[in-house]
């Protein structure tokens, strides 16, 4: 009893010290010894702080029994007792195994732990680039990882990780932020994707705050993601949000972003011929006819002739152009110079401007922590009156009721607005239909500019028949500032997604969380064309609505059952409902008042909106189990059984399952001192996944009545009430290794995956009545290679060099699709080019018509031209790259720090639709200049002109027979292109002001400012005047530029506070 | 076993299990329609392929030289693969028309509150459709899949031969023409787009398309041609009152898909062959002001299919042509008398004398297009037209007329073409194959259906444009 007195009364003692200050002094050194300059000491749970002198020392004046928190780039943060005296020795950061990662349903665990691959980026790498898209900003930093997209504003990202699984479904990972699935559905049309027109309204990802994200964990396997159910089996994007530390703290950033394009993307003209697709038309390849009322004939331009293959241009020659038909031009009625154009149409690009502004509040105090951040981004594009403008709201709370009971919520708000993205594909409202395939070399496009903006008028060098009234119109093309102005579309999209949880700490080993989320969102897309537009004035509104409820009850188990083994095991239920729901309607015929976009406005009968509503539901159970044996062996196993409504009734249930295990083996190789860690993993996991929504039972496709008589079709692809749900399997093994203190260090991972039994539209014989069917059938396999390495080649007081490496192989096979159905048309472009499914090919072949062969030789007709196949379903290209990777450097010396990323794809090709129509129109520089004689390449034959198409005759000798160059046409085969490239992807050059002066000035915790590039550089690339990495849209139908955008290259400036 | 209370709530949700089926059930699409909604659908179907100048869907009004294009020639000379037009049509024939008029037929023969005669109307129209159909399928191709095809239980099914085919569909008219019953009630006017649920006037189309069927085999098998001739030449259109075509509306989305390319589409590179034109101006027919508008001089003139044009020397699809509310004419008087003056010069018994109902044929096309009586006689009277005097066989007298005046029905214009192998008309400039007897098989067949598509194109002589159909022998 005495002794209980003692002690207490030294405790009391204690305390009582506990209020007074003190001053104590210390030293900051690594493992070896060796003093770390610069380290940041802090008071634990105040803004007191300072940092370490050269050698290493500090000194701070501390309240009694404080805990100093002690940082410094490259190791770990670590707290220490605050003592005088202190030699704090901090750890080396080791990346690799140290990391406490967050895998499925947010379970922390140790990257030691962890049977399957997991990649985990900091959010800082993702929004230090300021791009706003943080998927976008994480091409080239994961492996296993492929991104690609396109350089329209605001556009899609396309995610997919280890290859496309699923013939004709979803291939895109799943995001989850902070356990929520956040939907990330690819709304662009199916004519939007493959070409045909519409506008990339861009992807949900992107309303995900970058600025809020602590870190990114990249789940690649389905062993890692079965817990997620189906759509998990893409693999999982899953972020987890800032959490609010200790204290108050406010982080402010603000930057500024200029793009401009790249011109090693964009089309180069020649500047010898002008209009026209021959040199004959009325007189010397000109119409010929009165225009200044003269009574004699008058050389005019062949304006409705979108193609430079007309007469040699001639500065004495004085020719009628475009603007002698425009009355406001004062070049009206005269004639000018037969000239090229002075400004190309790359001056139509102008400099785009973003800016970037975000604040981040957080704050926690013994029960409660709140965090709340707005972002806000407003960027302009490269093409005149375009925006997108992004305002993204969080809010973040928790609360600790009692010691066991928390209570969460989460709520993320973001409004995008778009006005005039750029119009794609093949379509006049993308102007690049025009300036890369149908164009005159004679248009001046600043002569353009100014002839709309004389009189906002819709004055095109392309009349549709100068010598008429009436013909004075638009034949193809309007006027491209016309287009850009009155043609816009605007759109909106809102979503709120968010959660509330409770959490319950029953006993030290068992909790239960309960959760609801919520995902929701509204979109309205608006196009329109303009009355005086070429084609018929339109306005047609799109207005979607995707809402999700997640229902989750997880308990989690974790308890020591000896001393060596550790038994952590979870159950749940997960409940989903869903919704998609949208109306789509139009004008018809027209537009009665001009410049007026509703759809009572129409000239015709509006016909029938068509409406979707597609509710699903899944419920699904899971448990897992992991086992710990003594820190380095683990061994996982989980299960889940879904019931998914989208499948028929007696069959719309299916379990799947994942067994994993890991061993550390490092642990038994004490000895080998150069081995900083080592582990080996393996798994095995089954997905399954349902159908898609209304694949089951048929129903008849409204048709708008014909007058009286009413309309109604049979839908073009079958549906079917056998249906079973389909199944990926997965198979990993994996090694991790780190050497020298974890200065090197590597993970590798092997991975096969099969995705079989698809549920897939099989094409059929349309002699069936259809086009395809709704069937079982189908695998598609997927097997590579994904490394990821890290190294610091130098590291001194001042200077650290770090390299990270990630590169991912993968290969992909479509191994069986149904009966003698040998191929999946997934889509068709123009000039008969397709992209497919082909039973034994990569997923993704370019079908279209080849040049026969002879001897392996390109086959020449007697005629001169090639001889070509009459099929077009010739497999010309293949999508796939051979594989990607991104290196990514960063170099410190002293507080300024630079940080580079090579972004390289190998191989993988794409068909440009740009290419194949200049053939026709002779708008590139290689298609004038000279041929083999030395002559211009376009006289005529007798003047010594045309070209001998390289190849031989049926007889196998070579080909002598000269053409005239705008005579023969060239298969599609021929405008494949490799769509490999090596960019420098980012370029960040980034100043903190030293901790020291941060700290005088009593206001700020750290002040960065750092210099930023995206995209400046295309280090190489095979593809003359475009970007190989550009897109139409995300999705699976990839490899085809039509009207291909320019790469923008970004360079701002961002300053960033942290209070 | 405290710890049994937290896996409660679990067990209760998991057992909170109810029906889910519902969430896909289709609540915006109907489970049951009408036959009539399909069966008018199929109809339109057929009718917007037929009618389209579309370079997407229907070409042939470049083949049979009656139009030329200013500026874009791959279609005019003969690439039918860039565009996958033989899919196109293919697909529209037996997606878009066959499976509606089929689902319509199962639907009527289903019903239980259908008067038996007016189901016996409705089906005798249905299978009108598809015999009609079908034989486009035929001339298009030559053998097709047609006694497994619109089979739910074969996905992949084989081809039938042509000819057998053929002598099967005009059984299918023999059998629908008494079935049907003016007496009762067919589709209702309103559904019925083609004879306004007149039933006399399906009598006399099926009549009319039993003889097209016949004559179109007549050089293969004379004695069942001659036969079937015969037999319906006199219960077949007898005047333009009964002309068998739909009428496009004012509208759109229903107006003649020409309106839409020509005139909401801007198009201004449709231009006269001068094939045609020259025919029609050298003969004064009164035909040329209906067929085509004036060039920007006002005169007329046509171009060379195959090479670029200059769109404002030359003449385009006349006004009438490009109306909104402009027919297509599935078959009609003129037709069914040039079938009528071809079966009296093969020996078959029709009454009347060929000259007299090759005179009636033309005389009907002028008025059909607008001219007037007098126009048409003094047309006929010329010595090149009249058909004592005209130069040439009958297979040529007759060609060439039904030629000029299939005008605007370019996929019966390539069929007669083909049959009467004049007028002779030259390979377009820059052709990239032989004049096309017909179209290949569409990529889709030969990708999902390789082992059927491989059987037919070797048993009709080769997968080519070039290949012959069975008919066309001589």
């Amino acid at each position: 009893m005495r002794k209980l007195l003692l002690i207490m009364g030294f405790i009391m003692s204690l305390s009582f010290l506990n209020a007074q200050k003190l001053t104590i002094t210390g030293k900051v050194t690594d493992l070896s010894g060796a003093a770390i300059a610069g380290a940041t000491i802090k008071e634990k749970g105040t803004s007191n702080g300072t940092t370490a002198a050269n050698d290493g020392s500090f000194t701070i004046t501390v309240s009694e029994g404080a805990f100093l928190v002690i940082s410094a780039i490259g190791f770990t943060e670590q707290e220490f007792e605050a003592k005088s005296g202190l030699n704090a020795v901090l750890q080396a950061e080791n990346k690799l195994l140290d990391e406490v990662v967050v895998t499925a349903l947010g379970i922390k665990r140790n990257k030691n732990s962890l049977p399957y691959a997991a990649q985990q980026v900091n959010g800082e790498d993702v929004s230090r680039i300021r791009t706003g898209n943080a998927a976008a900003a994480l091409s080239g930093k994961v492996s296993g990882l492929e991104i690609r997209q396109g350089n329209s504003i605001g556009g899609s990202t396309n995610i997919v990780i280890r290859g496309s699984k699923s013939l004709t479904g979803n291939n895109q990972a799943l995001f989850v932020v902070d356990g929520v699935p956040v939907d990330n559905t690819i709304n662009n049309s199916s004519n939007q994707q493959r070409g045909a027109g519409g506008y990339d309204y861009g992807n949900a990802a992107a309303d995900i705050n970058p600025d809020d994200i602590e870190t990114i964990n990249v789940l690649k396997g389905a062993a890692a993601t079965a817990l997620y159910g189906s759509r998990a089996a893409n693999g999982v994007v899953m972020i987890t949000t800032k959490t609010a530390k200790r204290g108050l703290g406010i982080t402010v950033n603000s930057g500024v972003t200029i793009g401009t394009i790249d011109k090693s993307t964009f089309p180069k003209y020649q500047k010898e011929y002008g209009a026209g697709y021959e040199t004959v038309y009325q007189k010397d390849g000109f119409f010929y006819f009165d225009v200044d009322g003269d009574g004699e004939k008058d050389l005019v331009v062949p304006t409705s002739e979108d193609a430079s293959f007309g007469a040699k241009f001639n500065p004495d020659l004085m020719v009628y152009h475009w603007d002698a038909f425009d009355p406001a031009s004062p070049n009206y009625k005269k004639a000018r110079p037969w000239v090229a154009a002075q400004n190309s149409p790359e001056t139509f690009y102008e400099t785009g401007v973003s800016t970037n502004n975000s604040i981040m509040l957080d704050a926690a105090g013994d029960k409660t922590t709140v965090k709340l951040g707005y972002t806000r981004n407003d960027e302009t594009g490269v093409l005149p009156n375009s925006r997108v403008t992004k305002n993204i709201v969080n809010f973040g709370l928790s609360y600790k009721v009692t010691q066991r009971l928390t209570a969460s919520a989460s709520v993320n708000y973001s409004k995008i607005d778009g006005k005039g993205r750029y119009g794609t594909g093949y379509s006049g409202l993308n102007v690049n239909q025009s300036f890369r395939q149908w164009y005159q070399t004679n248009v001046d496009l600043q002569e353009q500019k100014e002839a709309y903006f004389r009189n906002l008028q819709n004055v095109t060098w392309n009349w549709k028949d100068p010598s008429t009234e009436v013909g004075t119109v638009p034949i193809y093309f309007d006027n491209y500032y016309w287009t850009r102005y009155k043609n816009f579309e605007t759109d909106t999209r809102t979503r709120t997604f968010g959660n509330v949880s409770l959490n319950y700490k029953v006993t030290d080993w068992l909790s239960l969380l309960g959760r609801v989320s919520v995902d929701n969102y509204t979109e309205l897309q608006e196009e329109r064309r303009a009355v005086g537009s070429q084609g018929v004035a339109f306005y047609s509104r799109f207005d979607r609505t995707y809402n999700e409820t997640n229902f989750d009850l997880i308990a989690n188990f974790d308890k020591n059952i000896t001393e060596d083994l550790n038994l952590k095991a979870l159950a749940g239920v997960n409940l989903r409902k869903n919704a998609l729901s949208s109306v789509y309607a139009a004008t018809n015929g027209g537009l009665v008042v001009a410049d007026l976009y509703a759809i009572s406005n129409s000239l015709g009968t509006v016909s029938a909106p068509t409406e979707a509503y597609q509710p699903k539901r899944v419920d699904g159970y899971f448990g897992g189990l992991t086992l710990g044996y003594r820190n380095y062996l683990t061994l996982d196993a989980t299960i889940r059984r879904d019931r998914s409504s989208t499948l028929p009734e007696n069959n719309n249930a299916y379990n799947y399952y994942a067994v994993s295990g890991s061993w550390l083996f490092s642990t038994h190789l004490k000895n080998a001192s150069w081995l900083s860690s080592g582990k080996i993993r393996l798994n095995y996991a089954t997905v399954g996944n349902d159908a898609p929504w209304g694949s089951v039972k048929d129903a008849y496709d409204f048709i708008n009545p014909f007058g009286g008589a009413l309309l109604y079709s049979l839908p073009g692809t079958q549906n079917n009430s056998a249906l079973l749900p389909e199944k990926t399997k997965s198979k990993e093994i994996g090694l991790e290794l780190a050497f020298f203190k974890s200065r090197l260090g590597f993970d590798a991972t092997y991975y096969i995956t099969n995705t079989v039994n698809q549920i897939i539209p099989v094409a059929v014989s349309t002699a069936t009545g259809y086009s395809s069917k709704y069937l079982n059938a189908g695998e598609v396999q997927n097997k590579g290679i994904e490394l990821s390495m890290y190294g610091t080649p130098v590291k001194t007081r001042d200077f650290s060099w770090t390299v990270n490496v990630n590169w991912t192989r993968n290969r992909n096979m479509v191994v069986a699709l149904y009966d003698t159905s040998k191929n999946l048309q997934l889509a068709t472009s123009q000039g008969g080019v397709s992209i497919n499914a082909s039973l034994g090919q990569p997923y993704g072949t370019i079908q279209g018509r080849a040049i026969n062969t002879l001897n392996g030789q390109p086959l020449v007709n007697d005629n001169g031209t090639y001889s070509t196949t009459s099929t077009t379903t010739n497999v010309i290209g293949n999508v796939n790259p051979k594989w990607i990777g991104g290196i990514y450097n960063t170099f410190r010396y002293k507080n300024l720090s630079l940080g580079f990323l090579i972004d390289v794809r190998k191989g993988g090709e794409l068909f440009s639709l740009d290419m194949f129509y200049e053939q026709y129109t002779g708008i590139l520089p290689e298609s004038a200049g000279l041929n083999d004689l030395g002559n211009p390449k376009r006289n005529s034959l007798e003047d010594g002109g045309g070209v001998i198409l390289p190849g031989v005759t049926a007889d196998g000798k070579p080909n002598t027979v000269r053409i005239a160059t705008n005579t023969y046409s060239i298969p599609v085969s021929e405008y494949i292109y490799d769509a490999g490239y090596v960019k420098l992807r980012e370029l960040t050059l980034t100043y903190s002001f030293p901790a020291a002066m941060i700290a005088k000035t009593k206001v700020f915790k750290g002040i960065d400012l750092s210099f930023i590039g995206r995209n400046l550089w295309i280090i190489h690339k095979n593809m003359k005047y475009s970007d190989p990495e550009e897109t139409l849209s995300a999705g699976n139908v990839q490899g085809i530029q039509s009207g291909a955008y320019p790469t923008t290259r970004y360079f701002g400036c961002n300053l960033k506070l942290k209070f | 076993m405290k710890h049994f209370k937290i896996l409660f709530p679990i067990l209760v949700l998991a057992a909170c299990t109810k029906d889910i089926s519902s969430y896909n059930e289709q609540t915006k699409k109907p489970a049951n329609v009408p036959a009539a909604t399909l069966f008018s659908n199929a109809v339109r179907n057929i009718s917007d392929g037929l009618a389209n100048a579309s370079v997407n869907v229907n070409v042939f009004r470049f083949t049979v030289k009656h139009w030329a294009m200013a500026t874009y020639q791959d279609e005019a000379q003969y690439d039918f693969t860039v565009r996958a037009i033989p899919d196109a049509w293919w697909a529209r024939m037996y997606r878009d028309v066959l499976n509606d008029l089929d689902e319509s037929s199962r639907l009527i023969e289903a019903s239980s509150t259908l008067d038996e005669d007016v189901k016996a109307n409705q089906l005798a129209q249905s299978d009108l459709m598809q015999v009609f159909t079908y034989s486009i399928l035929v001339n298009t191709f030559g053998n097709v899949p047609y006694s497994q095809a619109l089979d739910n239980s074969i996905l992949f099914p084989t081809y039938d031969d042509a000819a057998a085919i053929y002598s099967d569909l005009l059984a299918r008219v023999t059998s629908d023409i008494s079935r049907l019953n003016p007496s009762a009630a067919g589709f209702s006017s309103t559904q019925d787009l083609v004879c306004q649920g007149n039933i006399n006037k399906w009598i006399a189309f099926a009549n009319s398309l039993k003889i097209r069927l016949a004559m179109t085999i007549a050089d293969v098998d004379n004695s069942a041609a001659k036969a079937a001739v015969e037999s319906s030449a006199g219960n077949a259109i007898s005047s333009a009152d009964e002309n068998a075509m739909i009428t496009y509306l004012d509208a759109s989305p229903n107006t003649n898909p020409l309106y839409a390319d020509i005139v909401l589409g801007g198009r201004n590179d449709y231009l006269a062959a001068e094939d045609l034109m020259n025919q029609l101006i050298n003969k004064t027919d009164p035909r040329k002001t209906k067929y085509f508008g004036p060039n920007n001089d006002g005169g007329y003139a046509g171009g060379v299919v195959g090479k670029v044009n200059t769109a404002s020397e030359m003449s385009k699809p006349s006004s009438i042509v490009s109306a909104a509310n402009a027919p297509y004419l599935f078959l009609d008087y003129s037709e069914t008398e040039f079938y009528l003056a071809e079966a009296i010069e093969r020996g078959y018994n029709v009454g009347g004398t060929a000259a007299s109902h090759y005179a009636n044929a033309i005389k009907a096309s002028i008025r059909y297009w607008g001219g007037t009586e007098d126009e048409a006689n003094s047309y006929l009277a010329r010595t090149d037209v009249n058909y004592a005097t005209a130069t040439g066989n009958w297979k040529q007298k007759i060609g060439l007329q039904k030629w000029i005046a299939l005008y605007n029905r370019p996929y019966e214009a390539w069929t007669e073409l083909r049959r009467f192998d004049y007028p002779v008309l030259s390979l377009p400039v820059g052709a990239v194959s032989g004049f096309p007897n017909r179209l290949t098989y569409p990529a889709n067949e030969q990708q999902t259906n390789g082992g059927s598509y491989t059987q037919a194109a070797a048993a009709i002589g080769g997968d080519k444009v070039e290949t012959k159909l069975f008919w066309d022998v001589n």
